[in-house]
């Protein structure tokens, strides 16, 4: 990393072509001769493979592999093979499958969409390889390419100049000057910026990308997926293991054992939830597309929920571009200006019309064009500097006028134009103008003219005097910012954001549109603020007092990395002039060592660094190049500060509804696991078959979990602060206490007590079911006596497990019923937060229509081994869990404050599981 | 640099365990753990009496003396059934003496001991059975009364009673299989209001649930499969999903050399 901010030694333009040539093993002539390797690419199949054996993948394959050994195992071994395992391994292959196709198509077009992005503008390149011109992406470029540059084409990368005729390169982008620069081979200049032999881009070509950018990160949320996979693997692999040794040390077969495993692993893995995540993360990058920010990866939404710190571009993003002239005090400004007004607009009044040119210029021409009337002279396509004939024909002077940042025309000033007279200029008067520029720069920006008394007549190079100068006067513009900023500042203060200020304007300048935006808010002080206030030297002033501070970028290089720390820890509103892209990818950097999740924006080519290294780049979408683009996560559509705001808003919130899927996922974990480790450990029937759990988990569980991804913001959303990244886990030991304690053992509860009560009213009292597993499961046992001395068959019995096993799962909808709207909020009540989510009304239906479906269809019977159950279950079950459910509210307060009002949800909720008894009974109840 | 990492990621662990500077165990003081552990005690009580109350109250709704569903002892007949269930019951059959899961009585006359198990078997089903039906202190543990079981009487099975002869046919080639219905509470089976009767291919007609079989000329020393069906009006034949209901099928080899 360290690299990255010494600048890059280049020797090649000091060497002669030949010596040039040798080192790169080319030819001048014929070319690079040696084929071109493409990049190597991850092929699709990898891709594939990766999405069908990752994350919770590898368990469930396990499992089917398991099932399918223990099928083999029972066909060797008997001579009538129970299916059961077979159909298992399938639905397991099946469901891997369907889930990793899903994952890989949903990756496939997320990356698609970034290919669209990189293919924008397709920039190619004409090399020279073994003699033969070839046409080739940019990025194939290698060193050593020998490339064919005409007019009009990009420098697909570094080159030395080999040979060229009067070409004239445009280097804006990477210094500044708008002026086309002349290239040729010879070495003018150490400096590779300065010489004509060597042209540089900063982010093309093959090695720029291997050498310059930062390595892979990895986004926060995808972080926190890989932890919790670990977490539930984890678990999954330790019970399953555990009761594996508890069923061999009990005696169990090994194939029992192994099926036992098989049950745990398919309990633990919340199978949907993957494919929740990916369709909630692409729900919300769509809803952010409407609201101008297109989220490059899925990731990258997240992220910026869980962002702390913003440095953001001053130009474009907080103010508008759009330079209106505030002050006047002279009027040259028309003739040293490249700015055009666009043909055809001569109806249009004078500040609406488009103009070509730079939003300073622009500003000027405008305000001359009204004060002046119309501007005609002959504009050179000069930016600080133009020469005019005068108009007088006699006269055979010709006129230098000159304009620039204060600072800088001042030095080439002798004379000054008072009232019409030319005066020398003393110390005196630069005092003055001194101490004048600064007041207007305390709210406004600056430009001067000059005016010279005629000089002689000069070309490309400056063979004439630039000083002795005659100061004309001075013009102070404004860049307003955008409406919706100061706002948007405010949000992000009270949310906990910090947002720095990173620009190239001059320290007087950015502080004041830093004050304008609320970036430096009202009352807050720098420790030059205070040195004024009490009139003491800034040495003086203990930089604690000062809560903001306003840095010029070259003091960032002399800082130590503690000083740095210092200074972003301690002071709370910053703003940084007169920045270089390496000095922002310090301060990028500097924020991430403090901890902080650092989103930046960027629009030009050589901020590309900083947003990669930041966790989060955000490229402008209208002024912003396209290499800034490419390296960004975030686009900003309409350049606006605000926008990111509400991505921040957004990203909060995909945050919250994730926690609220998987806390809504996890809780029937609980509940499916149970019923094994009773099975096991008390010797009685099964209550919830493997099928079924996977019938919950892949089918009623979904929708009602994706629905939550619709659920609003909660009013504190933006109040808060932003998550620490350390502490505050998508999936924590209190969502893990939450689901699995508590929501998780009531659902069990209640799972169970369906159990008990379809397994009592058929003639098994719980006192006959312990212990009565190895008869029960015992195919030649067929006289099995219950409470009252009936005698069952082995399908009898298998018909009354089953039926324990619907009932099991329709107690488990119900609960995940109140569930679901206890899921709904983090902190807000129910009755607070409404029950407006039309996806999650339509997701409660649609559960209950599955479940309904599922227990009742013809034929379901064979395929799930579901079988209805007496509806009068409710009716006990009901009140119990109306009961059971007031428990998490009045238990979290103790335990979490997250979870503090849960008492709401239950009042509402008692009627409509009612209304659904009511509906359903007449038909079916026996 | 690195390593410095490495090490501070190590105390942070160590400090995470304990940390003796706050007194945190787990990140958690001791007090902050007491009142967890103390809310779970609290809820898992609370689960536990809301559990045993409501299965109690549950419980308290059985009838002492007939199960409230008995459709699951009837296998349905078909799927389509499901959503009003069957009035027709089948119960399931089952034989004695049962030899093993396949239902594979093999036996060499020659041999006592291939055979001795059966008779004892017998024996033993026997005297439960009559102990059972007659005398009622036994029927406590069980939930049915009153027993509405014939006073039963060894002697009806004549030569399967085990008093002729005490090996059941075994020894000579003449075996006795009882096979038994299933007792469901409740159900009378019959046909037309006549006891029912169970075929197999010689016919033996008893009224109790219970019928003894003595094959008495059965080819030796080669497999012979035999089913025997109930048939009563009330209970159908055949299901496809249990062999085990109405019917029963074993497999019988008297070897004899």
């Amino acid at each position: 990393m360290d690299e990255l901010k010494k600048e890059v030694p280049i020797t090649e333009h000091k060497m002669s072509i030949e010596e040039v040539c040798r080192k790169f093993q080319t030819d001048c002539v014929q070319g690079w001769s040696q084929c071109s390797h493409p990049p190597p690419t991850t092929p699709e199949w990898v891709k594939f493979c990766r999405q069908l054996f990752g994350g919770f993948s590898v368990l469930l394959w396990t499992g089917a592999i398991l099932c399918f050994l223990a099928y083999a195992i029972q066909a060797a071994t008997e001579d009538d093979p129970a299916g059961d395992n077979l159909y298992l391994g399938i639905v397991l292959t099946a469901v891997v499958v369907i889930t990793g196709c899903f994952s890989y198509f949903q990756e496939a077009k997320s990356s698609k969409i970034m290919e669209s992005f990189k293919n924008m503008v397709p920039q190619q390149a004409l090399v020279i390889r073994e003699g033969e011109k070839v046409q080739i992406n940019a990025e194939e470029v290698v060193g050593g390419d020998l490339v064919e540059v005409k007019g009009g084409d990009r420098i697909p990368a570094d080159i030395r100049v080999v040979s060229a005729h009067g070409c004239k390169v445009d280097n804006s982008s990477l210094t500044g000057e708008s002026e086309p620069q002349s290239r040729s081979p010879d070495n003018t200049h150490d400096n590779p910026l300065e010489t004509r032999n060597a042209q540089l881009v900063v982010f093309h070509g093959s090695h720029c990308h291997s050498d310059l950018w930062p390595g892979d990160r990895k986004d926060p949320i995808a972080k926190e997926i890989e932890h919790f996979i670990h977490i539930i693997t984890g678990v999954a692999v330790f019970l399953g293991v555990t009761f594996f040794i508890l069923a061999i040390v009990l005696g169990y077969s090994w194939l029992e054992a192994v099926i036992f495993l098989i049950g745990i692993i398919v309990a633990n893995v919340p199978e949907g939830l993957l494919a929740t995540v990916t369709v909630c993360l692409t729900l919300t990058a769509k809803r952010m597309a409407k609201k101008n920010c297109l989220v490059k990866n899925l990731e990258a939404v997240e992220t910026l929920g869980s962002t702390s710190t913003i440095c953001s571009d001053k130009t474009g993003t907080l103010t508008q571009n759009r330079m209106t002239v505030a002050h006047i005090l002279a009027r040259v400004a028309g003739l040293c200006n490249r700015a055009q007004f666009k043909a055809g607009q001569d109806a249009l009044p004078i500040l609406k019309r488009d103009v070509a040119g730079d939003a300073s210029e622009s500003a000027l021409l405008k305000c001359i064009e009204l004060c002046c009337g119309s501007v005609r002279a002959n504009r050179d396509r000069n930016k600080k500097l133009s020469i005019h004939e005068t108009e007088d024909t006699n006269d055979n002077r010709y006129l230098l006028v000159m304009k620039g940042a204060p600072e800088r025309i001042l030095d080439c000033c002798s004379t000054i134009m008072v009232q019409g007279k030319e005066q020398p200029m003393d110390e005196e008067l630069k005092e003055s103008f001194q101490n004048a520029y600064m007041e207007l720069e305390a709210s406004e920006r600056e430009c001067w003219d000059q005016y010279p008394k005629g000089f002689a007549f000069d070309t490309d190079d400056v063979n004439f005097q630039t000083d002795q100068l005659c100061f004309i006067g001075l013009m102070s513009m404004i860049d307003p910012p955008r409406a919706a900023v100061p706002d948007a500042v405010g949000k992000c203060r009270s949310a906990g954001i910090k947002v720095i200020m990173v620009t190239g304007d001059h320290p007087i300048t950015a502080k004041a549109i830093a004050k304008g935006v609320g970036i430096i808010s009202e009352g807050n002080e720098t420790v030059e603020d205070i040195a004024a206030r009490l009139n003491i030297p800034v040495s003086q002033v203990n930089p604690r007092d000062a809560k903001a501070c306003v840095i010029h970028g070259t003091d960032l290089k002399d800082l130590s990395q503690d000083q740095m720390d210092d200074i972003l820890r301690n002071h709370t509103e910053i703003v940084i002039a007169r920045t270089s892209p390496q000095q922002k990818l310090i301060i990028v950097e500097g924020c991430q060592r403090l901890g902080a999740i650092v989103a930046v924006t960027g629009d030009g080519v050589n901020d590309s660094p900083a947003l990669k290294k930041a966790d989060i780049g955000v490229a402008m979408g209208i002024s912003g190049s396209d290499v800034s683009k490419q390296a960004a996560d975030m686009i900003l559509l309409d350049d606006n500060f605000a926008s990111i705001v509400t991505g921040v808003e957004e990203g909060r919130l995909i945050f919250d509804n994730l926690k609220k899927s998987i806390a809504y996922t996890l809780t029937s974990n609980i509940p499916e696991i149970t019923p094994f480790l009773l099975f096991i450990c008390a010797n009685i029937p099964l209550p919830l078959g493997t099928i079924t759990i996977l019938c919950i988990d892949l089918g009623t569980d979904m929708v009602p979990a994706i629905s939550l991804a619709y659920e609003t913001a909660e009013s504190d959303i933006m109040k808060r602060q932003p998550r620490n990244p350390f502490r505050d886990k998508l999936v924590n030991e209190r969502l893990i206490s939450i689901a699995y304690g508590q929501i998780g053992m009531i659902q069990a509860v209640a799972g169970f007590f369906a159990y008990f009560v379809i397994l009592a009213e058929n003639g098994f009292l719980p006192s006959r079911l312990v212990g009565i597993r190895l008869n029960w499961d015992d195919r030649s046992v067929n006289d099995l006596e219950d409470s009252y001395g009936q005698q069952w068959t082995y399908e009898q019995r298998k018909i009354v497990e089953f039926t324990c096993h619907t009932a099991f799962f329709v107690s488990i909808v119900v609960v995940q019923w109140a569930d679901v709207i206890i899921c709904k909020t983090r902190r807000n009540s129910v009755f607070q937060q409404g029950m407006r989510n039309k996806i999650l009304i339509f997701g409660l239906f649609e559960e209950t229509a599955l479940a309904a479906f599922l227990s009742y269809c013809p034929g379901m019977d064979v395929a799930l081994r579901m079988y209805p159950l007496n509806f009068l279950i409710f009716v006990y079950d009901e009140v119990r869990k109306l009961l059971l459910r007031r428990n998490p509210g009045v238990c979290c307060d103790v335990i979490g404050d997250e979870e503090t009002m849960r008492l709401g949800t239950v009042t509402g909720f008692g009627s409509s599981s009612g209304l659904v008894q009511v509906l359903v009974r007449p038909g079916l109840a026996p | 640099m690195y390593d410095k990492m490495a090490k501070d990621g190590d105390n942070g662990w160590k400090e995470y365990v304990w940390n003796p500077r706050t007194r945190e165990f787990l990140g958690r003081t001791a007090s902050s753990w007491g009142l967890i552990l103390l809310f779970y005690l609290v809820f898992y009580i609370f689960l536990a009496g809301m559990f045993c109350l409501t299965m109690y109250v549950m419980l308290q709704t059985l009838d002492d003396h007939k199960p409230k569903w008995q459709d699951r002892l009837s296998t349905p007949v078909q799927c389509l059934r499901v959503l009003t269930p069957s009035p027709l019951s089948l119960t399931g059959m089952v034989i004695r003496p049962k030899a093993d899961e396949y239902y594979e009585i093999t036996y060499n006359t020659q041999k006592t001991e291939s055979w001795d198990m059966y008779a004892q078997t017998l024996d033993k089903f026997l005297s439960r059975k009559s102990g059972l039906f007659t005398s009622k202190s036994l029927l406590g543990e069980v939930k049915n009364n009153p027993k509405r079981s014939c006073q039963f009487n060894r002697t009806i099975l004549e030569d399967c009673s085990g008093i002729n002869d005490r090996y059941y046919g075994y020894q000579d080639g003449k075996p006795c299989i009882i096979i038994k219905l299933n007792r469901v509470i409740g159900m009378l089976p019959g046909k037309d209001g006549q006891a029912p009767f169970v075929t197999c291919g010689a016919k033996v007609n008893y009224s109790q649930p219970l019928v003894a079989v003595k094959f008495l000329n059965i080819t030796t020393n080669e497999d012979v499969n035999i089913e025997c069906r109930i048939n009563a009006n009330n209970i159908p034949t055949g299901s496809i999903r249990d062999k085990w209901a109405g019917r029963v099928s074993f497999k019988l080899r008297i070897n004899t050399i």
